[in-house]
This record gives structure tokens, sequence and C-alpha cells, in this order.
């Protein structure tokens, strides 16, 4: 028998797939694990985050979502001064919505939280629609609900099992969206402006307008959960495609608390990877030109 | 033996050397595992592609959906008659002939690829890849699936087995054995439903929940959002009923939206992943050691 530990490795390796296609070939065993006593477990994360997440003691248990839909009136994107209320609002509900049916749905299942969600967002002239999709996950073996009600995260499961080392939970998602409308300049200031590359000032003040309140209200929904703070944020910006005077920013992020005494640390090892790109010479680049 | 490989095709098997959609890492890891390629396999179908075919309201000549069964709600108008145009209600259902017509196209390129498998004595197919694409304007949608075809050194003779199937390939497949899991098949699903507005779905969808300076407030378009969570429900619950005690990982849900003007709409989800059977318990890995890569 070989001693070489690599040896072994590719053995065992070997070994397993072929008990594993043995098995497969049969059909599948009655008993604790044949039909019937187990519910069919169903989730999108990879092999990568589902062994991590049994890593840290923790196991997927089903595919879960949550949609939703709210419309904007007509007439609000063009023409206006200030926050475009209504597409805001109708933002916000549809985000609230959309995520208290993927608690219910999480819930149903047993679940205490739904990791990495995929957030689908799609603001329209006239709706704006969210779809959650993530998997329910729980502590391994646990049975019945929480107290607590279960989180909402778009960490994914690598993300999560390290704050969760790390004496971190997620909460949920801090959401923020604000649309500004950026009032036209008069005609006597377009016209000026015509020929020279000058800033447009009211685009940018719509944008920092538009900025500070979806910022300011990630954080209040932040705060909201009892959060220490919000991780991964992620931000849109800029124009809608179908109005051109309203501009939008979006952010929403994993709201975050410390639940250890305080923060683990995680004393990272350093490795240097072996599989960097050979670097490209071109003699051409040093050429005058 | 399977009997309607295209002779070419088992011309060709027979030739000696492998192909394979495998890429090198992947091919190496395979090796690794003990899996030696055999063949690249594939199967295809193109289905004719219509929306109003058989069992669809139009099919059978009934102004209204869900009579093939499977998910149905309706909504009311609550402003009683105001116009033969108005919207008087809605209705949301689930299009079974489209799902049926899917499945039927999807089943029979998988079972053509499963065939050239089993032609080659695979015990599996790894790395599959699946595609349903429209074919130009031609109303075609062609079905495509394919993989390697792979045998496992050291194991019991397929005999003419079904195949396994997995859309891993390499070293993911090899964490997967390794964890446990071994791979049964893939599972796919689609849902199909149709939304009939009613007027407020209408009014929403459209903006007209505005006029003249007044703008009512904003508000869930409920008839679509129900039809929304419906759809991901349905490829759910298909998945489900596929997979028997089994589980699925790496799930992909695919959902897109025709906008038919009016409020009406159409919704497609599809989900497919791996279908996986526990064959050991395995000793949970330490947790993970954080590293930062020098470079």
């Amino acid at each position: 028998m070989s001693t070489d530990p690599q040896a072994q490795l590719t053995n065992d390796l070997r070994a397993e797939m072929r008990e594993a296609a043995d098995f497969v070939s049969r059909p599948p065993p009655s008993g604790p694990r044949g039909t019937g006593r187990r519910k069919a477990r169903t989730s999108d994360l990879s092999i990568d985050e589902e062994l991590i997440l049994h890593s840290i003691g923790w196991e997927p248990l089903q595919l879960v979502c949550g949609a939703s839909l709210f419309s904007v009136p007509m007439g609000v994107w063009n023409w206006g001064q200030g926050e475009i209320t209504f597409a805001s609002e109708a933002y916000a509900g549809s985000f609230a919505t959309a995520t208290e049916r993927i608690h219910q749905e999480c819930s149903q299942v047993g679940g205490r939280g739904v990791v990495g969600v995929h957030i689908e967002l799609s603001v329209r002239r006239h709706h704006v629609d969210v779809a959650l999709v993530g998997t329910a996950v729980r502590p391994t073996g646990s049975k019945g609900l929480s107290p607590d009600p279960p989180f909402v995260s778009d960490l994914s499961g690598r993300d999560f099992a390290l704050l969760h080392v790390a004496g971190w939970v997620p909460l949920g998602l801090a959401v923020g969206a604000s649309f500004v409308y950026a009032p036209r300049r008069s005609a006597g200031v377009a016209i000026k402006q015509k020929s020279q590359n000058v800033e447009l000032t009211n685009f940018t003040e719509a944008m920092y307008a538009a900025r500070e309140s979806a910022m300011e209200r990630m954080q209040q929904s932040a705060l909201a959960m009892d959060s220490t703070g919000v991780v991964g944020v992620r931000v849109t910006e800029g124009p809608m495609d179908f109005a051109h005077h309203a501009v939008g920013f979006t952010a929403y992020g994993t709201a975050v608390r410390l639940t250890a005494e305080r923060h683990q640390p995680l004393a990272p090892r350093m490795v240097l990877p072996l599989d960097d790109p050979a670097p490209e010479f071109d003699v051409t680049s040093l050429r005058s030109r | 033996m399977p009997d309607d490989v295209p002779e070419a095709a088992g011309r060709r098997f027979a030739e000696g050397a492998f192909t394979s959609g495998l890429s090198v890492p992947d091919f190496a890891a395979c090796l690794q595992m003990g899996l030696q390629p055999v063949g690249y396999v594939q199967g295809f179908c193109v289905m004719q592609w219509r929306w109003y075919g058989m069992r669809s309201p139009f099919g059978v000549g009934v102004p209204y959906g869900g009579q093939g069964g499977g998910y149905e709600e309706t909504w009311q108008c609550p402003h009683g008659f105001v116009s033969a145009e108005h919207r008087g209600w809605g209705q949301n259902y689930e299009q079974s002939w489209v799902e049926d017509a899917w499945r039927q196209g999807f089943d029979t390129a998988y079972r053509r690829m499963l065939e050239e498998a089993a032609e080659v004595g695979a015990h599996g197919v790894v790395g599959l890849v699946d595609a349903s694409d429209r074919l130009g304007d031609l109303g075609v949608l062609e079905f495509k699936v394919q993989g390697t075809a792979v045998r496992v050194d050291g194991a019991s003779d397929p005999d003419g087995a079904t195949p396994w199937t997995t859309y891993l390939a390499g070293q993911r497949l090899a964490k997967s054995i390794e964890a446990g899991f071994a791979p049964v098949s893939i599972a796919a699903s689609v849902a199909s439903v149709r939304v009939w507005a009613y007027c407020i779905t209408e009014y929403l969808s459209e903006g007209s929940n505005a006029s003249w300076g007044y703008r009512m407030p904003t508000s869930e378009i409920e008839q679509t959002a129900h039809a929304h969570m419906a759809v991901r429900r349905i490829a759910r619950e298909r998945v489900r009923a596929q997979l028997g005690a089994d589980s699925l990982h790496g799930a992909s849900m695919v959902t897109t939206e025709a906008e038919l003007g009016q409020g009406d709409a159409e919704l497609q989800c599809i989900l497919r992943g791996n279908r996986v059977r526990r064959f050991k318990e395995f000793d949970p890995l330490p947790p993970p050691q954080p590293t930062v890569r020098l470079r």
C-alpha cells in the first residue's frame, strides 16, 4: 500500500467514485435514507457553499422565493420637482412585500434564514418588480421555529460562514432607494451652455439628493433591525432609461450584528498562489511612436 | 441496446478515440477520480412552438384558460358594467400545454443523449450542458442536451442500465462525491403562467391610476405578483416530484416575463439542477481557514 498522502487521496477518491456509481445503479434504498422517510431538499447553493455551511454546523433546506410588483402612476417621471415619492415608495413597498413572502416560505420549511439570495430587480415606467430567490438554511438538525424572524441575506454561503466564524450574524436586507427629478434648465441657460462643456448642476444636485435619501433609508432600515452595520452594499445610480430627467439611486446590503462578546479575529493565513498568469511581454510597447 | 442512435454516431463511437467536452482541468480531475471519458454524447429535438396549441383556450374554443388543471385564480372587477371594452374580470392560469410541450422536447433530447451514452457503455454523463433556443422566426424551439459520457474504473458493468447524469464535472464533482452525494440525474422543470389582466391590473400596470393632477397611492399589482409567486412555486413542485427522497443541488431558477400590453403577461420559470443521493455519511470539514492571497 502506498504511504504517499497524495496517492492515498487519489485512491480514496477512486474508491468513493466506484462506490457512488454502484450505489446509484441499484434501486433507492428503503429505510432511513429511502423514499417516504426523508423529504426532498432543494438548494441553489454550489457544492462548495454547501460543504462550507456544513463545516459551521448549518444545513440547506429548500429553495424559497418572494416576489412583488408595485405600481407607479403615470406622469410622475417627466414633470415635477424634488423627489419622485411614488417611485421611491413603490420600490420600498415591493422590496418589503417580497421580503415578507420569502420570510413566510422560509418559516414554512423550518428555516432560520435564507442565504445566497439572488435579487432580481427592475424599475420600469409603471411598476417596480422585485423577486428574491435563495436557499433556506438552519443549524443542522434543529427543529421548530425560532422566536426570531428569519434573516434574509444576499451573502453567499461562504460569506455567511465567514461572518459566523467571526461572531457576527446577518439580520436581513437593508434597502434604500430614491428617485429624484432633475429640473430642466431655463431656455436662456440651455442656449448659453449649448457649446460649452460645463457641469450640469441640476443633474449633479439631483444625484446627490437621491444618494443622501437612499443611503439614509438603507441605514434606517438597518437600524430598525437592531443591526450595527451593513455589509456587501451594492448601489446603482444614474438617469432612468425611460425618463432622462429622472435620476435614481438604489442601495441594498445585508444588515449584520455582532453576537459574540467581541469580534473573533480570523488570523488569515498568507498564501502565495502558484497559478498567476504568466506576465506577457509585448515588444511593440517599447517602440517610440 | 438503444435502437435509434444514428448509424453514423454508432460508427463514430466504435472508432476507438474518445471525444469529450471537458476542459483540460476537468478532464484531469475526472481521470484522477477514475472516470474515463468515452464519448461526447448529444441529443436534439426540434419542436414546433405555438402558444395557442391544443388544450389552450384557443385550441378548445373557450374564452378562458385553466381547464387543463393546475393553478388558476380569478379576479372580479369592482366597478360593475362600464363598457364592452372594460376588463370585467381577470384570470391567471397555468399553461399546461406549454409545459407539456417543453417537457416533451427536453425529455426527448435528454433520452436521445442517454441512448448514445448507453451505446458507448457509459456509467454516467458528466459536464452536461442543455439549452432551448428559438430557431429564427420559424416558430420552432430546438432542445439540446450534451455532455461527456464516462466509465468508472473498476465499477460493475452498466449492463444496459440508464447512465447517471450531472451538470458537474471535474473538481466540483469530486467534492460532491467526497461529501457523500452520488449523482443520480439532472432534474429540470418548466412552469408557464398566463395573466389575463382585469381592469385594476390593467390600470396599475399602465400607470392609469392617475388623472388630471390626482394620483392614487402606489399599490401592489396583486394579480401579476400572484402569478410571479405561482410560476416559481409550480416549477419547484415539479422538480420536487421528480426527486423522490433525493436532493437537488446547485439549482438554477430563471424566470422570464413577456409583457403583452394592457397588463397581460406571460411568465415562464425554468428550474434545473443536479439530483443527488447520499451514499455515505461524511465527516464535516473543519471550519474554513481564511487566507490572504499575496499577489
